[in-house]
């Protein structure tokens, strides 16, 4: 029972504070009553709010006045607290007890009280500066009242004013008075400029003719200071027009001060902030100030916010606020002296949705307007793109935590060879794993954790390198995603294990070589951090969003001539957008293109779900992770919760597919595809996209790359950045001075930017002769004989070129009859389509197995050889010399239809360029030397090809080095040869090294051989791994052949002697 | 349309026609009005595309017999479709219904566009102008469209929809191929793959091969080998092997159980189409072989039941000694070269258009229940298959055996004849 009685005498004791609260509250809130009756009330309010209100008094000194309650007097039971007023103490209130009571938390007070008494003096000193700022605006009024009365005219009480109260800031205003005074040519004025400085020529002055410096005037010259421009301005001016300047100039005096702070370069990301809410209370969004100013503002923000980059300053100047900035600040994590910016990842995000929402909101206002453009009302759903809660950590705490641990080694990194980087990158991780943050960064992100709570993150790098145009980086550097669930302590562990993880990647292998590559390495790459919720909703113990993707403002993959460039493209997928980012082999994501949304890549139902998506990722709250679910797994668990189900999924009904129109539907057990029907057409989706990539196109003014997610209601945007080389190959010039025999084709259709710079051979089947065909037997033999040339030629080092469809799936008449499989080494595939008696046949491009195509990366181009101005070089194509009945024996009756054409064999060393110029929509093949410069139109935004040299040139070290040391007797080998890339000098990171070895058939000394070459096999792939980072498991792709093999010409043995990519034998060492 | 030199679909389907109408003798007036269709329609189509332009396409409809009962068949949808395409097709399916015994006749259609290139819009308005074009010569009684090439249920529900809307009526018979539920048959997916099992149950008693004692090795794991193999195995037999497509890899793949294939247990680790997963197939204990191996097994039956020309004039000389009957569940799976092989070896070959003359069966089917306006039930569907497919079977055997020549030349003599007979009873020759 005591508890209890206890537990009641403290809640009585909490409702006896907050009623002493609310009345202190009630009291000040009067407006109209003086000083003394307030304070008076206020003090009554006090006593009853402490335990012993009975002998509870209380006092408030306040600018050397003294106000009581009538009992007070000093006791050893005193608290005392003083009253300050912006930084500036002003007074104190105390209360005291007139005799002893027990001892309790301080003296005979409760924590509670001394909390009480704090509160009330921090309220009194509020409504201190209040009463203050309230006499100040007075005094304002009175001024426009006494300007009616027209005693004093009313600019000189407020220049009077500004006299008492800043006198600096009076003279500064005097000079600027003077100065205009000048300028509107009073000679008045001009003469006293001229006494102050009686070398001043107001005529010359400024104009540089003289070349003696200009003398400096002081700025408290007593001309100044005495107030005498003023009056030459009330002779010459009005009063209103003084009042107006002086009361600008004031206005800009006080940004000028802030400008002060944000062009220093020494102030830091904290006094910014502090300068920004100031500056906020003067000019709340820069309200009043000249737009030259306020352009300042905006550049100065954006340079030490955002980027230095200037392009992107340029465009940001015009699009975001100074409020914008303002919101930012305060999300943002440092330490006390960060001089750090949010990075390009963040600016390019921000930007982005700054210029969409101010498209937005202008629609939206100007749709009231009568005759408003379609456009602008299609950008009003722009208004409702959303970003995700997002904080962030400026990007020189990076630094701060390398000089916390004593890392600061590791900033030589990148000076180091890439196999040394490659070594030391996993070592790198754990150590900054293990290591500690400063105490500031470790409060900043805790404090970032009380907001998302419970909520998943994602942790996304924002280098100051990132996304800028010509280095986008994608992928480059870590996003790591944070399921973020249990105590916040265990958060808070993995937040920052996180956020080291993601500073480690500034140390790994791909972006130290891709710096390098782009002559970025001298660069002081710092790494920002943005922490940001993940778009989604909680479905069962699932987290995602109900769709994400990336979109592509010019669409390179268009299956369709209706679907032009500037239509854009969008990947898609259920589900975090990780899998439609990232190319997944075993998976397609859905394709949408914004100004074509009714056109569809698939029609047939197997089609449509073959290449929908069948998996997705979410995060699973439970088990704390990140997963990936067959999609049909989880609509079966969570049905119809699946947000914006009916938009996403089609329901397959035998060979039907049937949208979704209403909610009614039970999703489990059923067949679903996720084919988007529901987002085509006009939805608010599509509009969206839409919009949102034609206007950052147009303001960003480069071609953009967006990633977007949708949680069932709302659009985010997640990224924005220039649209990568590996997306958008820059068109090539089209020489104009070719000599015409040299040309073999061009096209001025369809044309997509793509680049075959040395094409070795073609493949051509003559769709004349191809027609010609007796049979549908013949015309599947031509597919085969594809499909074998496919296999033997060198990968990507050939052209496919041939009548209508390729891989045509109905009447094989019209294309020759491939699958993706017999296609998927070439570099490009050309459809030839000749003009038959009445008729162009369509072309497919290459629809049916598009999406292949797409993934691949493999070019496609239709070609009209009829039309008008093309030329189109029959009689290279079919006069030289055809390898087909060399290469494939067995097909040699085809010989008349499919043409090999050795490049260099028949034009004596020379390859067949092929260069593309979607913006032209022209495209040119011609035999060119090999080697050469290739230009590109857009030499920012080019990828740097890799040179290729580096992969091939030690793997054929290494081999002669294998030969060398062979011991040939030992293992029966009688001869040994080099095939494949490395031979021809194409070899990739990836490639492996393709041997032929003949040996005489002992089998115990082909054992031997085996094992002993396998030790190299496994040597070189680790060498391969150090160099490159590509994990195989050997590098020897080791053949062997008997006499027997050579004999019948079977399995490799036909790669001795063949006609085209022979195998190289290698000579013995004595011969060496 | 057509091209004159060269391969033309047409002229082969005329040339293979007069080699089975000279070897049963056909009278020449019957020959005169078989090797051509009986009527050909050409049209335009206008369609107000999305961006306000007006495009005209090209539309066909070949109705090549009808004296068995109304015209039969698809319409495609492609951008090189020509007459001669359509004429052949149309003719093939006269032959198609013949063979199968069910009172219809041949036809094909078409339009000249590539849908990949318009929106769900316009190719609605291409399927309801295509209808308005010919609506007077097609209809329940006397052209029966179906889905083909590019076109789906989606397009035969848009062409009824106009149908009835200008007949001003309910006309579900007009159409096949629709949604169960839109007048669409149970049993459709079944179909097939059970037809082809019903004829080769037959072939069994005639060749006194008890189905309990037989095991069998299919090509290719889709819907027709799937429901030949469940009928199969319900008949006692035993399948050791399946092959199919490995889409990831682009390469096929047989898989071999040597006491038998558990259909349940390989479905469970098989995607949508029939692709099997590999390593699972593999870790339930199935050895993977090369694709070409299921052709190889010492089995008593095989059923390529997957794509055309799979047993050629290389490969039939691996089909091992055992083998006594293929059942050809895809259409055209064993070339002319290899047929030879197989007729010198003994092997009893079902050939294609009456081995999966299931499907169209169903199509009658569900034309019959559409005109009725009252669906059967599955077990209705599949016994009446039952009855259709065997009493076709037998009528193709017994030509053969009286003939004395192979099944697949029995099935094209006893379509022809059926055809002409009608043709002759009518009074038309």
């Amino acid at each position: 029972m005591d508890e209890v009685q206890d537990l009641l005498g403290a809640l009585r004791e909490r409702a006896k504070e907050l009623n002493c609260l609310y009345r202190v509250e009630k009291a000040l809130a009067v407006v109209s009553g003086s000083p003394g009756s307030i304070i008076d009330e206020v003090l009554d309010a006090i006593g009853p709010g402490w335990q012993y209100p009975e002998i509870c008094e209380a006092r408030l000194l306040l600018d050397g006045e003294e106000w009581a309650t009538p009992g007070f007097h000093k006791t050893p039971w005193t608290l005392s607290i003083p009253i300050t007023v912006q930084g500036e103490v002003v007074g104190a209130l105390a209360v005291c007890y007139t005799e002893a009571r027990p001892h309790e938390d301080e003296g005979p007070f409760l924590k509670e009280e001394i909390r009480l008494i704090q509160s009330l003096a921090d309220r009194l000193g509020h409504w201190v500066l209040y009463r203050k700022l309230e006499s100040i605006g007075q005094k304002w009024r009175e001024i426009g009242s006494a300007e009616a009365r027209d005693t004093t005219p009313s600019w000189q009480i407020l220049v009077d004013l500004l006299r008492e109260t800043d006198e600096a800031l009076y003279v500064r205003i005097s000079r600027k008075m003077l100065n205009h005074l000048c300028s509107i040519g009073l000679a008045e004025a001009q003469s006293m400029l001229c006494g102050i400085d009686a070398d001043h020529d107001p005529v010359n002055a400024g104009t540089g003719e003289c070349n003696v410096p200009e003398r400096h005037i002081a700025s408290d010259h007593p001309l100044l200071v005495s107030g005498r421009p003023f009056d030459v301005a009330a002779r010459n001016l009005s009063p209103e027009e003084i009042i107006l300047r002086v009361q600008r100039w004031v206005q800009e005096d006080k940004a000028g001060i802030f400008l002060k702070v944000l062009d220093g370069p020494r102030s830091t990301l904290i006094e910014l902030r502090e300068a920004l809410r100031r500056f906020h209370k003067i000019a709340p969004n820069g309200v009043g100030l000249p737009i030259s100013t306020l352009k300042s503002v905006r550049v100065a923000l954006s340079q030490r916010v955002l980027t230095e980059q200037l392009d992107f300053v340029q465009t940001a100047k015009d699009h975001v606020s100074v409020e914008f900035f303002r919101q930012i600040m305060d999300r943002i994590v440092m330490a006390d002296d960060s001089h750090g910016k949010l990075g390009g990842k963040a600016a390019g995000m921000l930007l982005a949705h700054q210029i969409l929402q101010n498209y937005g909101t202008k629609a939206s206002e100007s749709e009231e307007e009568v005759g408003s453009a379609e456009k602008a009302r299609d950008s009003k759903v722009l208004a409702s793109v959303r970003l995700p809660r997002t904080w962030y950590i400026a990007s020189d705490a990076v630094l701060d935590f390398i000089a916390y641990n004593d890392l600061e080694d590791l900033l030589h990194q990148k000076y180091k060879s890439i196999d040394e980087v490659r070594r030391d990158y996993p070592n790198i991780i754990r150590l900054f794993k293990n290591s500690t943050f400063p105490p500031e960064l470790v409060k900043g992100m805790g404090a970032v954790l009380d907001e998302f709570q419970g909520v998943p993150l994602i942790i996304r790098s924002s280098s100051l390198l990132e996304d800028r145009v010509g280095s986008a980086f994608s992928g480059k550097y870590k996003s790591l995603f944070l399921p973020n669930q249990g105590t916040k302590q265990e958060c808070l562990e993995a937040l920052l294990d996180a956020v080291a993880e993601v500073y480690a990647s500034m140390f790994g292998p791909d972006p130290i070589q891709y710096r390098r590559e782009r002559g970025v390495l001298e660069y002081d790459e710092q790494m920002g951090v943005l922490i940001q919720d993940v778009v989604g909703k909680r479905v069962g113990r699932y987290f995602f969003p109900a769709f994400a993707g990336v979109a592509f403002s010019r669409n390179e993959f268009r299956w369709s001539p209706r679907i032009s460039r500037e239509d854009g493209l969008v990947r898609m997928v259920p589900g975090l957008g990780t899998r439609a980012v990232d190319r997944t082999d075993d998976d397609y994501p859905c394709l949408l293109v914004p100004g074509k949304p009714d056109l569809r890549v698939n029609l047939a139902i197997d089609e449509i779900i073959r290449y929908s998506p069948r998996r997705l990722d979410v995060v699973n709250l439970e088990m704390n992770c990140f997963e990936t679910l067959e999609l049909q797994d989880l609509l079966n668990e969570v049905g119809e919760e699946y947000p914006m189900l009916t938009q996403i999924f089609c329901v397959r009904e035998g060979d039907h597919l049937s949208r979704l129109i209403s909610n009614l539907f039970d999703p489990t057990g059923h067949a679903l595809v996720a084919c988007f029907e529901g987002l085509r057409g006009r939805s608010e989706f599509v509009l969206q996209m839409r919009e949102t990539l034609r206007i950052l196109e147009e303001d960003l003014r480069c071609p953009v790359d967006v990633e977007f997610a949708h949680d069932g209601e709302h659009l985010y945007l997640l990224q924005c950045r220039p649209q990568s080389q590996a997306d958008l190959v820059a068109p090539s010039p089209i020489p104009r001075d070719i000599p015409a025999g040299d040309i073999v084709f061009s096209a001025d259709r369809y044309v997509s930017n793509c680049r075959i710079p040395e094409a070795k051979y073609v493949v051509y089947v003559d769709p004349d002769r191809y027609g010609e065909l007796s049979t549908a037997a013949l015309m599947k033999r031509v597919g085969r004989a594809v499909g074998e040339l496919n296999k033997l030629l060198p990968k990507k080092q050939f052209i496919l070129m041939g009548p209508g469809r390729w891989g045509s799936r109905g009447d094989i008449k019209l294309g020759v009859s491939v699958t993706y499989a017999d296609i998927n080494s070439t570099s490009l595939l050309i459809e030839v389509a000749r003009r038959k008696s009445n008729y162009v046949p369509d072309v497919s491009f290459g629809t049916h197995f598009f999406q292949d195509l797409v993934e691949a990366g493999i070019g496609y181009l239709p070609l009209y050889p009829d039309d008008e101005g093309i030329q189109f070089n029959q009689l290279f194509l079919n006069r030289s010399e055809n390898l087909l009945p060399e290469l494939l024996p067995d097909f040699a009756d085809l010989a008349d239809v499919v043409k090999v054409i050795d490049v260099p064999e028949v034009t004596e060393g020379r390859i067949l360029r092929i260069l593309f110029n979607a913006d032209l929509d022209e495209a040119v093949a011609y035999l060119a030397d090999p080697g050469g410069e290739l230009v590109s139109l857009q030499p920012a935004a080019g990828e740097v090809h890799k040179p290729m040299d580096q992969f091939w040139r030690w793997r054929r070290q290494m081999v002669d080095r294998i030969a060398a040391e062979l011991d040939r007797e030992k293992m029966g080998v009688k001869a040994f040869y080099l095939f494949g890339s490395v031979k021809n000098a194409s070899a990739g990171p990836a490639s492996d090294i393709d041997l032929l070895v003949h040996v005489t058939g002992d089998k115990s000394k082909e054992k031997e051989l085996l094992d002993w070459l396998d030790g190299w096999s496994r040597c070189l792939a680790e060498f391969n791994y150090q160099r490159t980072g590509y994990r195989t498991d050997g590098l020897l792709d080791v053949h062997l052949v008997t006499d027997k093999d050579i004999e019948n010409r079977s399995s490799f043995a036909v790669k001795i002697g063949a006609v085209t990519d022979a195998a190289q034998e290698l000579p013995r060492p004595d011969e060496g | 349309m057509s091209d004159n030199n060269g391969y033309n679909p047409f002229a082969m389907a005329q040339a293979e026609f007069d080699r089975v109408a000279k070897g049963i003798g056909l009278d020449s007036g019957a020959v005169e009005l078989l090797r051509n269709p009986m009527r050909e329609y050409q049209f335009s189509i206008p369609v107000r595309l999305d961006d306000g332009t007006t495009q005209v396409f090209r539309g066909f409809r070949v109705q090549h017999n009808d004296a068995c009962g109304p015209c039969k068949g698809g319409i495609r949808f492609h951008p090189q479709e020509t007459i001669d395409t359509v004429r052949a097709l149309a003719m093939w399916m006269t032959w198609k219904c013949a063979v199968a015994d069910i009172p219809l006749g041949g036809g094909k259609g078409g339009v000249v566009c590539d849908p990949h290139h318009l929106s769900p819009r316009e190719q609605e308005q291409i399927c309801r102008g295509w209808i308005r074009q010919v609506c007077r010569d097609i209809g329940p009684n006397r052209d029966v469209p179906a889905p083909d090439i590019m076109t789906s249920a989606q397009h035969m529900l848009w062409m009824l929809d106009e149908y009835d809307v200008i007949h001003g009526g309910h006309y579900p018979g007009f159409i096949t191929g629709k949604p169960v539920g839109m007048g669409g048959s149970l049993g459709r997916t079944q179909a097939t793959g059970y037809g082809v099992v019903y004829t080769l149950r037959e072939a069994l008693k005639e060749l006194s091969l008890e189905p309990d004692n037989t095991t069998a090795s299919v090509q290719g794991f889709g819907n027709v080998a799937q429901y030949a193999i469940e009928l199969y195995h319900r008949l006692g037999g035993t399948t050791v092997c399946v092959s199919c497509w490995d889409e990831n890899e682009q390469i096929s793949y047989s898989y071999r159980k040597k006491d038998g294939v558990d259909l349940k247990e390989l479905r469970s680790v098989t995607d949508g189409f029939g692709g099997i997963d590999r390593k699972r197939a593999s870790d339930l204990g199935y050895e993977v072989l090369k694709g070409g191996e299921w052709l190889a097994q010492e089995v008593d039956i095989l059923m390529p039941s997957a794509i055309e020309n799979q047993i050629t004039g290389d490969n039939v000389t691996e089909i091992h000694k055992r083998v006594r009957v293929i059942a050809e569940g895809a259409n055209g799976p064993t070339t002319p070269e290899a047929d030879k092989v197989l007729k010198d070896h003994g092997v009893f070959v079902i050939p294609d258009f009456l081995a999966n003359a299931g499907g169209v069966t169903c199509s009658y089917f569900e034309q019959v229940q559409s005109n009725l306006n009252y669906y059967w039930e599955l077990g209705d569907v599949l016994g009446k298959l039952d009855v259709k497919m065997t009493s076709a079977y037998h009528d193709v055997s017994k030509v053969a055996r009286r003939q004395k020549v192979p099944m697949r030349d029995a099935a094209y003599m006893v379509a022809i004849g059926r055809v002409a007979s009608a043709c002759r009873d009518r009074g038309w020759i």
